[in-house]
């Protein structure tokens, strides 16, 4: 069995008195695209959110690439490896889309821009909105953005929160492409959240699926196909 | 027509002085939305930094002043950053009675150290004097407080638009998870923010010694007229509290020609209150689909 990338363990999480996450244990290997499912409110995007430091877990452990990383900034974190593409098309909006992107190159502390160019070969589509406004573009557009500016930040493993959700049709595609394309041809480690079932079903190695803040199911691809996870993922 | 005219140059120079007491809120307050009362202090502080430069430096202590000062408020907003407010991020009116707190204390203690009854900062020998327009008179030192606020102005513009830390700041101001998710050190740039913020106070501070003398209670004189700029310009928008600058320091002029002092200080607040139900975002509002 291949090294571990990601290790999460017994992750619990918490806003404020209310907890959501009861012990989550979740890992990622090299190479290997990990999907989160779920329905709506099991603590997808909390879970997301406690591995990359923006929630600080109550307990529970993160190591990324072998070091424990549970107690480290998000800054760090995406220092060593871990990008992150939030839920929702986020971006800096009133920063141009070229100033986005230097803007996560340069915290990086590179001064070559081939993370950029590479990040726009992804999304060429971006190539013609440099000088745009990132807040005028629209959600599919700003969704490739966020994920263009993750990855500038050269990420070992990739963590996307529903990348396509609200994004237009003709857009899906292309950003469905583009993970397809990163994982399978640039083996890129992925962790993803979605609620497209058809999409985890044609990318991933391996799935998680929440249920009220913890580990339901899990297994790999093979797994995916029986009854007792689509009765777990019906709404 | 003349009488209108001759207006003008003191209208500048009130707007040069409201300009320069606001533009370090631009950041603290504007860029961070940290209310900090301790903003008027730190003036404070720069100001009793030339008056102490001034045994060694005579008539230059204000421009030698200037870079100092900026240091020495800029090191104290640095340390009340660390030490309290950052712990208070995202709670506004404890914020506002935290730095209040500190506000009075650094009163104290300035009284403490340089004594209650105001002190005089000479200025230097080239300011003596002043030149004529439009018929009135407009001394040297406020032609170099229209000077100071202009480059000023202009420098924070450069930095906010043309630097890295300014780009920096832009992202983590506009969307502080996703500056985090960048690999951007958020709490480095929140550092770096309040000191520029705090230090431009301690310019405004040094400036204010010439045009009349100094006391521990300069920053209350100030710190009211510094935030109504920054919100009827429209919080982070430093073209907005210029522009306020402008428009309240030709308002307080015209219309202390017209009436009086203490009734020109009313038509100027009244102004700002009906402007701002109007615009209760101030003159510049960030748009975007993001904000919509």
């Amino acid at each position: 069995m291949a090294e571990v990338m990601l290790e999460v363990s017994g992750l619990q999480a918490a806003y404020g008195r209310s907890q959501v996450l009861f012990g989550v244990d979740l890992t990622v290997r090299p190479g290997e695209l990990v999907t989160v499912m779920g329905r709506n409110g099991v603590g997808k995007t909390t879970l997301l959110n406690s591995i990359m430091g923006l929630l600080p877990p109550t307990a529970g452990t993160v190591t990324f690439d072998g070091t424990d990383v549970t107690r480290a900034r998000t800054f760090q974190r995406v220092r060593s490896g871990m990008g992150y593409v939030p839920q929702g098309h986020e971006t800096f909006p009133q920063l141009t889309v070229w100033e986005n992107l230097q803007v996560t190159l340069e915290a990086t502390g590179r001064t070559d821009r081939t993370a950029v160019d590479d990040a726009l070969e992804v999304f060429p589509r971006l190539t013609g909105l440099l000088k745009r406004r990132a807040g005028f573009l629209s959600g599919g557009q700003q969704q490739q953005l966020a994920i263009a500016r993750a990855l500038v930040t050269r990420p070992r493993l990739l963590i996307l929160d529903e990348p396509t959700e609200g994004v237009q049709p003709s857009i899906i595609r292309e950003i469905e492409e583009a993970i397809e394309g990163l994982h399978r041809d640039r083996g890129l480690a992925v962790l993803l959240v979605e609620q497209y079932f058809d999409l985890a079903l044609r990318l991933a190695d391996a799935f998680v699926i929440l249920d009220g803040g913890a580990v339901r199911h899990s297994g790999t691809a093979a797994d995916l196909h029986t009854d007792e996870v689509k009765n777990l993922l019906a709404v | 027509m003349e009488a209108l005219l001759s207006q003008l140059p003191i209208g500048l120079s009130i707007a040069a002085v409201l300009m320069l007491v606001a533009l370090g809120l631009t950041f603290t307050f504007g860029q961070m939305g940290v209310i900090n009362m301790a903003h008027g202090e730190f003036m404070m502080a720069g100001a009793y930094t030339a008056y102490v430069l001034q045994d060694w430096t005579g008539r230059e202590a204000v421009l030698a002043a200037l870079p100092v000062a900026f240091a020495v408020a800029g090191a104290m907003g640095l340390v009340l950053e660390r030490a309290a407010v950052r712990r208070f991020y995202g709670r506004p009116l404890d914020t506002l009675l935290l730095t209040w707190g500190v506000s009075l204390v650094l009163q104290q203690l300035a009284r403490d150290i340089f004594g209650a009854p105001n002190v005089q900062v000479r200025a230097p020998g080239w300011l003596d004097g002043g030149v004529r327009m439009f018929g009135s008179q407009l001394p040297y030192t406020r032609l170099f407080i229209i000077v100071l606020a202009a480059v000023s102005a202009l420098a924070i513009w450069a930095y906010q638009n043309r630097t890295r830390q300014g780009r920096r700041m832009r992202s983590v101001m506009q969307n502080r998870q996703l500056a985090a998710c960048s690999g951007i050190d958020t709490g480095r740039v929140d550092q770096l923010t309040f000191f520029i913020g705090s230090g431009l106070a301690g310019v405004a501070g040094v400036a204010l010694t010439l045009i009349g003398p100094i006391g521990p209670n300069l920053g209350t004189y100030y710190i009211v007229d510094a935030f109504l700029v920054v919100v009827a310009g429209g919080l982070g928008r430093l073209r907005g509290a210029v522009i306020a600058a402008l428009a309240l320091g030709l308002l307080d002029s015209y219309a202390e020609f017209w009436t009086d002092a203490s009734l020109a200080k009313v038509i100027g607040f009244a102004a700002i209150v009906v402007f701002l139900q109007a615009r209760p975002q101030g003159l510049f509002v960030l748009r975007s689909r993001a904000l919509t």
